[in-house]
């Protein structure tokens, strides 16, 4: 299986935290850490915990999807200069593999559930020069939309900050045991949606539901459509394809749809529902709020008649 | 005696050619175990500073030496590899944190040293000009390699194939450089350093080229299948990677295979350091865990052994070569005998001859000593070079 | 003035000894030794300088017995008051001419160089010709440039006594008599006694007396 990170630093958390630690005199201890995420639920989560002890910064602008986001040199090196980079793990941004920062520095959030990742099958192989056959495959890395892996990301990352900052970790603790509460009151809410669902065909506007689908048993199709663009008459042939086998009445969306497209749907008896990632930063409420705005769509669904 | 040292000059630079070869041979005498004292001293400080900084080694079961001497000196001695998997044991054991190198492949005969940022951080470097790597492809210069090679920031250098009929497809890869370490006075001088997943890059573990889809029209594809497609060599690898084609640059199979050939490793504390030695204590392990300092101890014990004996050569030498210039001075008195009658004949005592000879003396001895001296100076600007050459390289 | 008085003196193996039962020689007079090789000529020389001792008898010169003198009295009387002029030069090769004739004030503490000494050195020097050699190394020089060098450096620290020991052995005519006429105008001008070994009959005109050594020579019976 393909490691969770490309330096496969599993349990660096662990260990980085305690060697750190042990290294810094306390007037580093005493200066605000200055953590980087690669996305803005770990960024929610680090907030969450440190509440402004220190400074969580998202690095990527806000009408990006840090997944895909390609940072120049200069954007690198004002990265090498934290002291935490909080990382998704499963392949999460592309732009890791090409960078240089501290192994030291790095924590991966997911290495503890690692064995849980999806991989995504469907690349083209190919074959040509050094290194033979392959295909540039990895796994799907929305982890977080499963809140019980939401909750270990964000665990990992107390533990993290717990043994860098060992004199904030009271704090952290009191910060943390809300975060977590709420975490594992979405996932037992989510669990509870989706066996009310009884497998209800549903579809998904885009590939990123894989841990929501796989966690709350939804009988869930994507196809790769975007919020803000008109999808295409091939587009709108393979949904009516898919909707044959799957007679879905309800899509899933990342953002919220354009009007045409919503009510092209609603022409095939397919209705529109927002359950956004909130991958980068929310332009109203938070991770939470925009979270539990998901769930209460969701529970539209279920509430259907 | 300003009078005794002016005739004794004037007789030294009448018989020039005499003089130089005392000269010559009481400084070279002299030069001798201060040299070799020198060198020595440099070698131990050069190999002994660094071993001592450097807690704990990870490497392929073998020479142990080699491993210290490629790993901390980037000689050319090539462990066998291990593989990533080895810092990731290293990280789970929660024992140490890990330091990884890849030192096999060259740029105009300076080593490339794969490792990660926190090599920098660990051996307390600055950087002079620039900043360290960031992207693919950069790399960040020993103060030796930009100033021999003339080389700085914005610059590039190109990593050199392993051996000329190198036609298995390793791509020289041009690296740009985005920074020059300051002089730090250590093997790191004289290497290129880049991220661990450049070294890969070079060695064609990872790769850019061209979208292998959009190849079709071109006539690249080969032969496609559902899922697999062959394309030929028309597909155009790159061997420079820039902010165009980053994009394209990938990774194949499982980084945790990918090779190392040793891993620093700082271990929390004497226990965990303890812990961790012992898990490589196995017979069945391929790996080896050393401390370096003991490894260059063991090296710098054999070196002195040499030098003891040398040092009694030196010393036979030395005797010899002081019995033969007491001949030659003695020869000289004889030769000089007429000269010494004609100062008693105008009224001179055998005290002033002995001044003369002793002025003499004098001169040659202080001459050797400064030729000595400055032959010392010389050594001692190359020295560092030398004991590079000799005891690493 | 210098007297010799009962003299005997041997080298002590090859049978050769010089006797000289009575000899004076005054102040300011130029006194020629001739005679045949071998006939302690030059000996006389070495003794009447303090380079020898004799055996048996005294020299004495303004009523001092040298030959009681200590090693130490012997040079300071000889580099004082003494000027020779050897037969073979005695020369130092590694020398230029200069610092051949300046050579007696480099090695004694009696002797002082000053400006005034080089002034000398120079004036003396063109006095016999050799001004433009001052700087060449003496292995360059003629032997007649040799002898002229070697007169400047006996006569440089304006001695009493000016023992010359064929002084005019290896010039040619002109040079002979410019080299004499230098060494007698010198002797004239320092009011010293000139004792001159010679075989250069043609010039024995010129000094005051001739002492011919055979009369002195004793071959050991023994």
């Amino acid at each position: 299986m393909i490691r969770s990170t490309f330096y496969s630093l599993r349990k660096l958390l662990l260990v980085s935290g305690v060697i750190l630690a042990s290294g810094n005199s306390r007037a580093e201890e005493a200066a605000a850490l200055n953590i980087v995420t690669v996305n803005y639920p770990l960024k929610f989560f680090a907030e969450s915990i440190t509440k402004g002890s220190a400074t969580v910064n998202l690095p990527m602008p806000v009408d990006i999807d840090p997944a895909f986001w390609s940072p120049k040199a200069d954007d690198v090196s004002a990265l090498q200069k934290a002291d935490v980079v909080l990382l998704n793990g499963a392949n999460y941004a592309k732009w890791l593999p090409k960078v240089s920062l501290s192994l030291f520095k790095m924590v991966n959030t997911s290495s503890q559930f690692s064995d849980q990742f999806i991989p995504i099958e469907s690349a083209m192989k190919h074959n040509h020069g050094v290194g033979g056959e392959h295909s540039h495959t990895g796994n799907a890395f929305t982890t977080w939309l499963d809140f019980s892996l939401a909750e270990q990301q964000a665990t990992a990352i107390f533990k993290a900050l717990s043994k860098k900052t060992p004199n904030l970790s009271a704090s952290y603790v009191t910060n943390f045991i809300p975060l977590q509460e709420s975490l594992l009151a979405i996932d037992a809410e989510l669990t509870q949606i989706g066996s009310s669902l009884k497998g209800k065909p549903l579809l998904g506007s885009h590939p990123v539901y894989q841990y929501l689908k796989k966690r709350y048993q939804l009988n869930l199709q994507s196809v790769h459509w975007e919020p803000e663009d008109a999808p295409s008459k091939e587009q709108w042939e393979t949904l009516k394809k898919i909707l044959k086998k799957h007679p879905a009445k309800w899509m899933l969306w990342e953002g919220k749809p354009a009007p045409e497209t919503v009510t092209k749907l609603e022409a095939l008896g397919v209705k529109s529902i927002v359950f956004t990632p909130c991958a980068n930063k929310p332009e109203k409420g938070d991770f939470l709020s925009v979270m539990k705005m998901n769930t209460e769509n969701l529970k539209a669904i279920v509430n259907e008649k | 005696m300003i009078d005794s040292l002016y005739l004794a000059w004037r007789y030294i630079v009448f018989n020039r050619k005499k003089t130089i070869t005392l000269i010559t041979c009481i400084s070279l005498i002299t030069f001798l175990p201060f040299a070799l004292k020198a060198l020595l001293s440099e070698s131990e400080h050069q190999l002994m500073s660094r071993a001592a900084t450097t807690p704990l080694l990870v490497g392929a079961k073998g020479n142990s030496l080699d491993l210290v001497m490629n790993s901390l000196y980037f000689s050319k001695e090539e462990p066998d590899f291990i593989t990533m998997k080895s810092a990731d044991e290293i990280i789970d054991s929660g024992l140490a944190l890990p330091i990884p190198l890849y030192t096999r492949f060259q740029a105009r005969e300076y080593p490339i040293v794969g490792t990660s940022l926190d090599y920098f951080e660990f051996r307390h470097y600055k950087i002079e000009q620039g900043r360290a790597f960031a992207m693919l492809g950069e790399c960040l210069i020993g103060a030796d390699v930009a100033s021999k090679l003339n080389l700085s920031i914005g610059d590039s250098i190109l990593s050199s194939p392993e051996n000329l009929f190198d036609l298995a497809g390793i791509y020289p890869l041009k690296m740009v450089i985005t920074g020059v370490l300051e002089k730090t006075n250590s093997a790191d001088d004289k290497a290129v350093f880049v991220d661990l997943k450049t070294a890969w890059v070079i060695q064609g573990l990872g790769h850019g080229h061209q979208d292998v889809k959009k190849m079709e029209e071109a006539g690249a594809i080969v032969n496609q299948s559902k899922n697999l497609v062959t394309a030929s060599s028309k597909v155009k690898q790159y061997t420079e990677i820039n902010t165009d084609n980053l994009e394209s640059f990938h990774f194949h199979g499982d980084p945790s295979i990918y090779p190392l050939t040793a891993i620093i490793t700082i271990p929390q504390d004497d226990k965990s350091a303890t812990i961790l030695r012992g898990r490589y204590l196995s017979d069945q392990q391929d790996q080896q865990i050393v401390r370096p300092k003991e490894v260059i101890e063991d090296l710098l014990g054999n070196i002195f052994r040499i030098k003891d004996f040398i040092d009694g050569v030196v010393l036979v030498v030395a005797i010899a070569m002081i019995l033969a210039v007491m001949l030659v001075f003695s020869l000289s008195l004889r030769l000089r005998q007429k000269e010494i009658n004609t100062i008693f004949h105008l009224g001179c005592s055998r005290a002033t001859v002995v001044q003369l000879i002793a002025a003499e003396i004098l001169i040659i001895v202080l001459a050797s000593g400064i030729l000595c001296y400055l032959s010392l100076l010389v050594l001692q600007h190359y020295q560092e070079n030398i004991v590079h050459t000799l005891f690493i390289s | 003035m210098i007297n010799i008085d009962s003299l005997s003196f041997s080298y002590g193996r090859d049978g050769f000894q010089l006797s000289i039962p009575q000899l004076t020689i005054n102040e300011t007079e130029k006194i020629a030794i001739i005679g045949p090789s071998g006939s302690g000529k030059t000996s006389l020389l070495k003794l009447i300088s303090g380079i020898l001792l004799p055996q048996k008898g005294s020299i004495s010169i303004n009523n001092v017995i040298i030959n009681q003198f200590s090693d130490a009295e012997r040079r300071d009387y000889r580099i004082s008051n003494v000027g020779f002029i050897f037969q073979d030069f005695e020369l130092l090769e590694y020398l230029d001419t200069q610092d051949n004739i300046l050579h007696p004030y480099r090695i004694t503490r009696a002797l002082t160089l000053n400006p005034e000494v080089r002034t000398r050195a120079n004036n003396l020097a063109k006095e016999m010709g050799i001004q433009s050699k001052m700087k060449s190394l003496t292995n360059t020089l003629s032997q007649g440039e040799k002898q002229r060098t070697a007169i400047c450096r006996a006569m440089l620290p304006k001695p009493k006594l000016i023992l010359a020991d064929e002084a005019t052995g290896n010039l040619d005519p002109n040079n002979k008599t410019r080299i004499l006429d230098a060494l007698f105008r010198s002797t004239d001008k320092q009011k010293a006694t000139l004792i001159a070994v010679t075989h250069d009959h043609e010039l024995l005109g010129r000094f005051d007396r001739v002492i011919d050594f055979k009369d002195y020579c004793l071959l050991d019976a023994a």
